[in-house]
């Protein structure tokens, strides 16, 4: 079957938006972005300076007020705007994210439409902004009202593993809230949300509203120093959220850092298998493994666990290892050399450790594309919670399987994880499904979902050392993140 | 004969892919009925035919677009490409009769798919299930409009 073809082979170097314009970066500092399918270089991005950092966040405050003034009726009319270009280049989004991060088409317009969900979601500000108020609230005679009112410049930096998806977990509800938004996208990844702001600047937002910066750490390091910038937003690993959860905290900004996981699904004896096997595929193997939200450890409670490693193992063989662009293909690449050098590692240490490898992906061969980033299905058994593939997050294809007596046992471990982002059970028995969602101290719950992942209406977060903060991504949580509260008591004489 | 490209179906991708080349074949099936002089007694029931296809390829892209959710994005397994191909040789100089038999077939085959995807679809995309459901009454109903021919 024919592969897609992509929006472009090389998207040249991508540039920074400040203040309504495309501007250079004059940094000296340039890396080459390339498809982990192929291994092409098909951009280049710049490392930004701290100047030219602290010169987005100066445009956007200098902006900030007329923004601010403009009111919430007119801030979702851009929204509106930007859905329905954003539906219009559904499509091309999807291609450029699956080009750049090596994710399946399927996976990619997934992705696509849970950016385009958000939209949808800020362009509700109207009522998502509304205070409350209370007559004779403060006495008789006398009011209170509270009025949910904007900050300034608030800032996110992104993960490579959702291009598309992460920065829309923020800036929308930022910027229709009446804040302004500067988004440091993965400097891996920089092709979709360049794109995306080609859209976002026909949606007709003001200059100065939305930023890029493209960068590293002088990027991140000035999002921290810059006295007007407000709060931070952030998506990645655990070291590097706990990292930027202190570095903010000790500058008084607002933070909210969501950091890795180690995922658990559980099949209770009482699962449905086949249905059971198909869901889970998606959930370790979709995005290769690459998801904050993607199972690692796979937990077979009592005599299930023969039958389901069987249909597992023959599941797992017959998937699809190919390029992203091609439709048919049931799991792309993993993002780079050092992402997959990371992956490989961890299979040999399960080797080392005593696991018995019962399906081996290091060595996939892919047709076409044998210099791309691939890793197929790998299957370890006899997984014993004291190893480190147990604990430590691979972000890769590989599967844990272990064996337990019962729910409990299998609640007791994954509470023993430093992480607590998402956990699924699958069984039939509504008696250990609530058992399981009362129990379970993670963010997200799956009950016969793998891949349990919060629409834009509600809230995305982990719990432990997958989450560091309070308030969500996503929803009224993002609402209240982005904005304050104030008490007006009126007393008219 | 026309030319066509039907895939193996293993993702939702090829799924609506595949659905897109039924949806482009018929069309084109009844835009080569309708230009046959020996059939112009249904040369606007093909043309009003092909038409409607075409307008169903839009329809399959809308649906691939708003219902697609990578939560419940499962491999497919049961929908066998061989099970829905359609024949694209087609007959030149037949008889209107004929050549609406020859039609006929190709409704019976993409209501075939349809149901049975609709039925896939219940599991892993159910918003999905009444376009499918919908898209197989159609093509009952467009077997219906060539038997009065």
């Amino acid at each position: 079957m024919a592969v897609l073809d992509p929006v472009s082979k090389n998207y040249g170097k991508m540039k920074n938006y400040v203040n309504g314009e495309w501007v250079d970066s004059e940094s000296s500092k340039v890396l080459d972005v390339r498809n982990p399918a192929t291994t092409d270089v098909i951009a280049q991005v710049p490392l930004s300076t701290k100047d030219e950092t602290r010169a987005a966040i100066d445009a956007a405050q200098e902006a900030w007020w007329s923004w601010r003034e403009t009111a919430p009726g007119d801030r979702a009319r851009c929204f509106f705007k930007l859905k329905t270009i954003m539906e219009r280049e559904y499509e091309n989004i999807a291609r450029i994210i699956s080009q750049e991060q090596g994710k399946t088409i399927d996976d990619a317009r997934g992705e696509t439409r849970r950016c385009i969900d958000n939209v949808d979601t800020a362009a509700g500000i109207t009522s998502l902004q509304m205070g409350y108020n209370l007559e004779d609230g403060a006495a008789s005679n006398i009011d209170e009202e509270v009025i949910i009112s904007p900050l300034g410049v608030f800032t996110a930096v992104c993960p490579f593993n959702f291009p598309g998806m992460v920065p829309f977990w923020f800036w929308p509800y930022a910027v229709a809230t009446g804040n302004m938004f500067v988004v440091k996208p993965s400097e891996q990844v920089p092709i979709t949300t360049q794109y995306m702001f080609k859209l976002i600047e026909q949606a007709g937002f003001p200059p100065g509203v939305i930023s890029l910066v493209n960068g590293k750490e002088d990027a991140v390091n000035t999002f921290f120093d810059h006295k007007d910038v407000k709060g931070v937003s952030f998506v990645g690993s655990t070291p590097v959220a706990k990292w930027i959860y202190k570095m903010a905290g000790e500058k008084g900004k607002r933070v909210q850092a969501q950091g890795g996981a180690k995922n658990s699904l559980i099949i209770m004896p009482d699962a449905v298998l086949d249905k059971t096997v198909n869901n889970m595929l998606a959930s370790f193997y979709g995005c290769a493994g690459q998801r904050c939200l993607a199972g690692s450890n796979m937990i077979a409670i009592g005599d299930i666990a023969e039958p389901l490693l069987k249909k597992w193992l023959e599941a797992s063989k017959n998937l699809k290892v190919g390029c992203g662009l091609d439709e048919s293909s049931q799991m792309g690449p993993v993002v780079s050399a050092a992402a997959k050098a990371k992956v490989l590692g961890y299979i040999q240490k399960g080797v080392d450790e005593g696991a018995k490898l019962l399906l081996d992906g290091r060595n996939i061969k892919v047709p076409g594309y044998e210099k791309g980033h691939f890793i197929g299905p790998t299957v370890f058994d006899n997984v014993t919670p004291d190893m480190a593939i147990a604990k430590e997050e691979i972000f890769g294809p590989v599967v844990c399987f272990h064996r337990m007596k019962n729910l409990d046992e299998a609640i007791e471990f994954i509470h023993k994880s430093p992480f607590g982002n998402v956990s699924s059970i699958y069984t039939q028995n509504g008696r250990s499904a609530r058992d399981f969602r009362y129990k379970t101290q993670c963010g997200n719950i799956g009950i016969n979902v793998g891949i349990a992942a919060a629409m834009a209406y509600f809230p995305f977060a982990g719990y432990k050392d997958s989450f560091f903060g309070d308030l969500h991504g996503q929803g009224k949580d993002a609402i209240q993140f982005f904005t304050d509260r104030k008490v007006v008591i009126t007393r008219w004489f | 004969m026309i030319q066509s490209e039907f895939p193996e179906i293993t993702t939702f991708g090829t799924l609506v892919r595949f659905a897109l080349e039924l949806e482009r074949v018929a069309a084109m099936v009844y835009e080569e009925l309708a230009s046959d002089p020996s059939c112009a007694a249904g040369a606007d029931t093909f043309k009003a035919l092909a038409e409607k296809h075409r307008a169903r390829m839009a329809l399959l892209e809308e649906t691939r677009r708003e219902k697609l959710n990578e939560a419940v994005l499962e491999p497919i397994s049961d929908i066998r490409r061989a099970d829905y191909l359609v024949d694209t040789a087609v007959p030149k100089g037949a008889h209107v009769k004929g050549s609406a038999a020859f039609a006929a077939v190709v409704e019976d085959t993409s209501a075939k798919f349809y149901r049975d995807t609709a039925r896939i679809a219940k599991s892993i995309l159910h918003g999905a299930v009444p376009i499918f459901e919908r898209m197989a009454k159609e093509n009952a109903s467009n077997k219906a409009r060539l038997e009065g021919l």
